[in-house]
């Protein structure tokens, strides 16, 4: 038997409520400065530095902030680490940042 | 992503390391940041099983051209956005049109959900001297804004009453509230959120607080339970192959209400009274918690044994979630004890109050400190480079008395404080049984608010 009561259904998600910006320009590598984000798992210590072997290979003017000078951007420090990002990033020329590791 | 979300609005470009089983939850959450997209570096596979050898091989001919990628080539947004609201009106048609509907858009959990047309969601709206479209907080990972009339859409779709609509709106305000972490709602390790449930409201709503407690039968436990699933999904973007990364999960849990007359009957302070709440004061109390798993038959009036039994439970329920008492986030783990209002009495006839009933569990908890070191960086990877506890207490991350020797095999406890155990007393009045819940931390950690019933 097919139920014959008509019904109109309303949305059920939320509205965003986020203003979305556009991500930041890229430009060329050369001689920048790179700062590595880690959230101090999933073999991070060994793929930072196989990431800054293989990237100094191809770009021999590359110079590398390491994570251990931001703190770790996950658990308990989280959201003092990214909240400080922005003072940290400029107090160390930051040009572009490999964040990880999502796994 | 978090962090490059807040990279890339300060201008600076980003490269996210993310493997290959997270590039659909990376994808998922990226329009709740508020970046239209965070360009994504792959690694190969999951890290966690790979060589040396073979990682470095990957990372090289593999990440490292699509972190070059990232950072020289312009990002290019894949957000859509639906240009829906709550009064919106995304379908019409008969039960099953509907459901059917709902199916489609992922909008349901599986179920038949109740179509929430206008007049069920007004009447819900009822129910609350807030205005419908107050805006409770942001949800993540979507970004989306919690109102009074999206959980009342969602509550009709559960299959919640009316009445229950005060209820609904203070599990709004647990999740919105940052430190209970909904964010991580869709992390790997699966855990779930209880809702636990204190007041006059567990008796005036009709919640069961006695026999089959945790268990669906009961409109009132299992219809709430259902609406936090459904609200998570619908309103926060927790959904299956999209930010929900959950390797195993549970179908939700049913509400936990307290059997206060029980806890009240023996003099202990109720688990409401315990979050700082007045005894006629109704709340919710909502935690994520990993595994749990039932104590049984427990036997004799002895309260010493019966407390080593119960700190049996505790233990053996807990494993790499040590990572929330030391180093990933330190003292934040909050196991949850469930005792039968039998066993409860049994401990105050024996003359055990409840703060002592936390002290005893805190000082039997406890496992050999190598055991504990093996959880966190030996069998697992959680933190690298296997610490031992006296590394961490020397960098902070662990209470000074995880390393009062350098004995591996010294006891050491669960939690870092006594009052880190949560207890509550629930379930069949005459059954000497009990119940613990693994805690999730930090990532759902145990957040009460106070419902506000209508004047």
């Amino acid at each position: 038997m097919v139920d014959s009561q008509e019904f109109e259904a309303l949305w059920p998600g939320g509205v965003s409520a986020i203003d979305v910006v556009a991500p930041a320009p890229r430009g060329d590598l050369k001689g920048k400065r790179i700062g590595f984000l880690w959230d101090d798992m999933f073999r991070g210590e060994e793929i930072f530095p196989m990431l800054r072997k293989s990237l100094s290979e191809r770009f021999d003017d590359l110079d590398f902030v390491n994570y251990d000078a931001f703190g770790p951007i996950f658990g308990g420090e989280e959201h003092a680490v990214v909240a400080a990002l922005p003072k940290r990033l400029e107090q160390l020329g930051v040009d572009a940042v490999v964040s990880g590791i999502g796994c | 992503m978090r962090a490059s979300a807040a990279v890339e609005k300060l201008g600076v470009p980003t490269a996210s390391l993310i493997c290959d089983g997270f590039v659909g939850q990376a994808t998922a959450i990226m329009p709740g940041l508020g970046v239209e997209t965070i360009p994504i570096a792959r690694i190969v596979g999951h890290v966690d099983g790979q060589s040396a050898e073979d990682l470095r091989r990957n990372i090289d001919e593999v990440t490292t051209p699509d972190v070059i990628r990232c950072l020289l080539e312009p990002a290019v947004s894949c957000a859509i956005a639906e240009n829906f609201t709550n009064d919106t009106i995304v379908g019409s048609g008969n039960f099953d049109t509907i459901n059917q509907l709902f199916l489609d858009r992922q909008w349901s959990d599986g179920l038949a959900i109740v179509p929430p047309s206008r007049d069920r969601v007004a009447s819900f709206l009822e129910h609350t001297d807030d205005d419908p479209d107050r805006i409770i907080g942001v949800l993540q990972p979507a970004g989306s804004s919690a109102t009074v009339k999206n959980v009342a859409i969602n509550g009709v779709m559960a299959n919640c009453r009316p009445e229950y609509m005060p209820v609904l709106i203070a599990i709004a305000e647990v999740l919105c509230d940052p430190a209970y972490g909904v964010e991580h709602s869709g992390d790997t390790t699966g855990g779930d959120p209880l809702i636990i449930l204190s007041g006059p409201v567990i008796e005036g709503l009709g919640f069961n607080c006695a026999g089959v407690a945790l268990r669906d039968g009961y409109q009132a436990n299992t219809s709430v339970g259902r609406f936090i699933r459904l609200y998570q999904r619908n309103v926060a973007g927790i959904l299956p192959e999209g930010a929900d990364k959950g390797t195993f999960g549970h179908t939700w849990r049913v509400v936990l209400a307290e059997h206060e007359m029980a806890a009240r009957s023996i003099g202990w302070a109720t688990f409401g009274e315990e979050r700082g709440f007045g005894p006629s004061e109704d709340l919710v109390t909502i935690g994520r918690f990993t595994s749990g798993g039932g104590i049984g038959s427990i036997y004799g009036n002895d309260s010493q044994e019966i407390v080593r039994y119960l700190a049996d439970g505790l233990v053996r329920h807990t494993s790499w979630e040590f990572i929330f008492t030391v180093g990933f986030a330190r003292g934040t783990y909050r196991p949850l004890l469930v005792i039968s209002p039998l066993v409860a009495k049994t401990l105050q006839i024996a003359g055990m109050s409840k703060d002592g009933l936390r002290t005893a569990l805190y000082e039997h908890a406890r496992l050999p400190a190598v055991k504990l070191e093996r959880y966190i960086g030996h069998w697992t990877n959680l933190l690298p480079g296997g610490p031992s506890l006296g590394q961490l207490v020397a960098d902070g991350t662990a209470a000074p008395h995880f390393a009062e020797n350098d004995d591996p095999q010294r006891l050491v406890p669960i939690v870092e404080n006594p009052e880190d155990i949560l207890i509550t007393v629930s379930g069949d009045p005459l059954r000497s049984n009990a119940y613990v819940f693994a805690s999730n931390g930090m990532h759902g950690f145990p957040t009460s608010k106070k419902i506000r019933v209508r004047a």
